[in-house]
């Protein structure tokens, strides 16, 4: 899968400076599903806006943005759904997990929605991450940084061609962020999947392919 | 998707959905016992006419004694019939006419004991009468007479004459298989012809024996040779039967009708009238507990609308987040149709028992109506349910 901005900036970035971004200031710009890219930048330079209008959960921008050369504004509420279970993954900033369900029930609604990954999987990614002893705890219970992997762990839980990761490792310390960035990239290397990481501040994790400048 | 329903029905208000159910159960039962009661009771009076139906009335003048002494006419003159057919309550007025030549009948049939008796005919246009029958024709070629009879003839045989006598009883269908002979005579001696005679019909709504218009119109032309006289009756239709200046306006008058049969139409009306208030008093709660149905729905789709936002995030689409509402909406309207099948069916069963010790015929089961009006109802109040739930579900979805 290729995704093809042309022109395109969210209308809130319309009234800020944008000089210098290599997203919203590019004529054209073309994201390629072998590559890994970096977005760093401070908070309010439009990288969550970047995602979300790539997920589809955002559409107050202007110019075009094309899916494997198909118009975004094009899409039905059938195709999305059809995109957010086969092509796209998103791991929300925000998390989006429900604090009533625990860990593992959370990261099973997707995945009995794909059906991607069997139960000792799922294990066995938590324990990469050191989360298996929280599987079965309230997801609203859980700290921050424990929650952040858990969204992880769901994200991972689909076939998709590009995955969206909105500061994911925010609340984790550097050994846990690694941990998390290696599992992400085995993951991804396995489909074949780009991935789109953005991230406040220099991570320190191993170099991308592609640092974009937003 | 278990997890699905287990995110979605967590926010459902208990106090609202017993509430809509409770209220649509309470009119579906309402309106199914009506319908119910109404189909029984409909069948006890046993008219087949509905409430907007017209009313026959027959009226003649009341006999009295210079009548008889043959000082005054009982028909009614051509002016008075005009009086009447000028009176706001009578939408069609029809004189009877009677046959202008003596009539006899009588039995030639080894199975049946010999019979001969005079007769009267009389005869009204077709749309009177009460009896629709295919026989119901006069045609020469054949020479069959069709007659219609009073129902009360037959009963006053059955129900009193042929007890007290040792006689058998007659069901409708066997009298209709009768054969006689109608001998119609003219003036002058040995000018008479025998027919075929036949009973078509019983009548509830006229007290003559009738025999088609158009065969009366050509026998009078044939035989008759009596004094025309002014019509002893006459049928007259009223759109609005409970108008109480019909009464007034017969006393006046001093014409006479069957009261009793007035009054029991009245009855029946009143008693229809009650019956199709439940029914709308019970469309009224359905209509209610439905909005409060949808309300509720509606209500537990918004609270969960992060949710339901969250869900479509991951990739869900409306339509299964629709499910658990839906589910939940049907499971609800089972209940109901079962339950309000099951109350009526309890209702109708106390009824059908109360009913015989006076001796009436309550069918103790459900009118195949009952299903029909339960099933259609819960499919219109499903759809326009879903339907809302999809609406809704789907503009909280990108």
């Amino acid at each position: 899968m290729t995704i093809r901005f042309e022109k395109m900036i969210p209308l809130p970035m319309l009234e800020q400076d944008t000089s210098g971004s290599e997203v919203w200031e590019a004529e054209a710009l073309l994201l390629h599903q072998e590559k890994r890219y970096v977005v760093e930048a401070a908070s309010g330079r439009g990288k969550t806006s970047l995602l979300s209008i790539i997920y589809g959960i955002r559409s107050d921008y202007r110019g075009k943005v094309f899916l494997d050369d198909r118009d975004l504004s094009t899409f039905t509420l059938k195709d999305w759904s059809l995109l957010r279970k086969e092509k796209l993954s998103f791991i929300f900033q925000g998390l989006e997990l429900f604090d009533d369900l625990t860990g593992l029930e959370n990261i099973r609604l997707k995945n009995n929605l794909t059906g991607y990954h069997k139960d000792e999987r799922i294990l066995e990614m938590a324990q990469l991450l050191g989360v298996d002893s929280f599987l079965k705890r309230k997801a609203g219970i859980l700290s921050f940084g424990q929650q952040q992997r858990m969204a992880i762990i769901r994200a991972l839980c689909q076939p998709f061609d590009f995955l969206l990761a909105d500061e994911c490792f925010s609340h984790m310390d550097h050994e846990n962020s690694l941990r998390a960035y290696k599992l992400i990239l085995e993951e991804c290397e396995i489909r074949g999947a780009g991935l789109i990481l953005t991230s406040l501040n220099e991570t320190g994790l191993p170099k991308a392919d592609l640092n974009l400048k937003i | 998707m278990r997890l699905l329903y287990q995110i979605l029905w967590k926010d459902h208000s208990r106090a609202h959905l017993l509430g809509a159910f409770l209220g649509t159960l309470a009119g579906f039962v309402l309106l199914l016992a009506g319908i119910q009661f109404y189909m029984d009771i409909k069948g006890i009076l046993s008219d087949n006419r509905d409430l907007l139906d017209p009313e026959y009335i027959v009226i003649n003048k009341k006999v009295n004694i210079g009548q008889t002494l043959g000082l005054s006419r009982v028909g009614f003159k051509p002016d008075e019939i005009e009086e009447i057919r000028g009176q706001p309550f009578a939408d069609q007025v029809a004189p009877f006419i009677s046959n202008e030549f003596p009539v006899s009948a009588y039995t030639e049939n080894e199975r049946f004991p010999d019979f001969f008796t005079d007769l009267f005919f009389e005869a009204i246009p077709d749309e009177f009468i009460d009896v629709k029958s295919e026989e119901w024709q006069w045609d020469l070629e054949k020479g069959t007479i069709p007659v219609i009879i009073p129902q009360d003839y037959l009963n006053l045989y059955n129900f009193g004459f042929a007890p007290s006598q040792g006689l058998p009883q007659i069901p409708k269908g066997i009298i209709s298989m009768v054969n006689f002979k109608l001998r119609l005579q003219g003036q002058v001696r040995g000018n008479y012809d025998d027919y075929q005679g036949r009973i078509v019909g019983f009548s509830n709504r006229v007290n003559s024996i009738m025999v088609p218009l158009d065969f009366l119109e050509w026998a009078n032309q044939k035989y008759g040779y009596f004094k025309k006289s002014d019509p002893a009756q006459l049928i007259l239709v009223s759109k609005n039967p409970t108008d109480p200046s019909i009464i007034r306006f017969l006393e006046e008058r001093g014409y006479d009708t069957i009261r009793e049969k007035l009054k029991s139409s009245r009855m029946n009306i009143i008693l229809k009238f009650i019956l199709s208030f439940l029914v709308i008093v019970a469309a009224i709660i359905i209509g209610l507990a439905f909005l409060v149905f949808l309300l509720s729905l509606q209500l537990m789709i918004s609270r969960s609308s992060e949710k339901i936002r969250r869900l479509n995030k991951l990739g869900f689409h409306y339509r299964e987040i629709s499910r658990p509402y839906i589910l939940l909406l049907l499971l609800l309207m089972a209940g109901i149709t079962a339950l309000s099948l099951l109350f009526t069916s309890l209702l109708a069963g106390q009824l059908h028992h109360r009913a015989e010790t006076w001796s009436m015929d309550v069918s103790s089961s459900l009118h195949g109506i009952i299903y029909g009006t339960a099933l259609g109802l819960i499919l219109l109040i499903s759809i326009a349910n879903i339907g809302a739930i999809l609406i809704s579900t789907k503009k909280l979805c990108k």
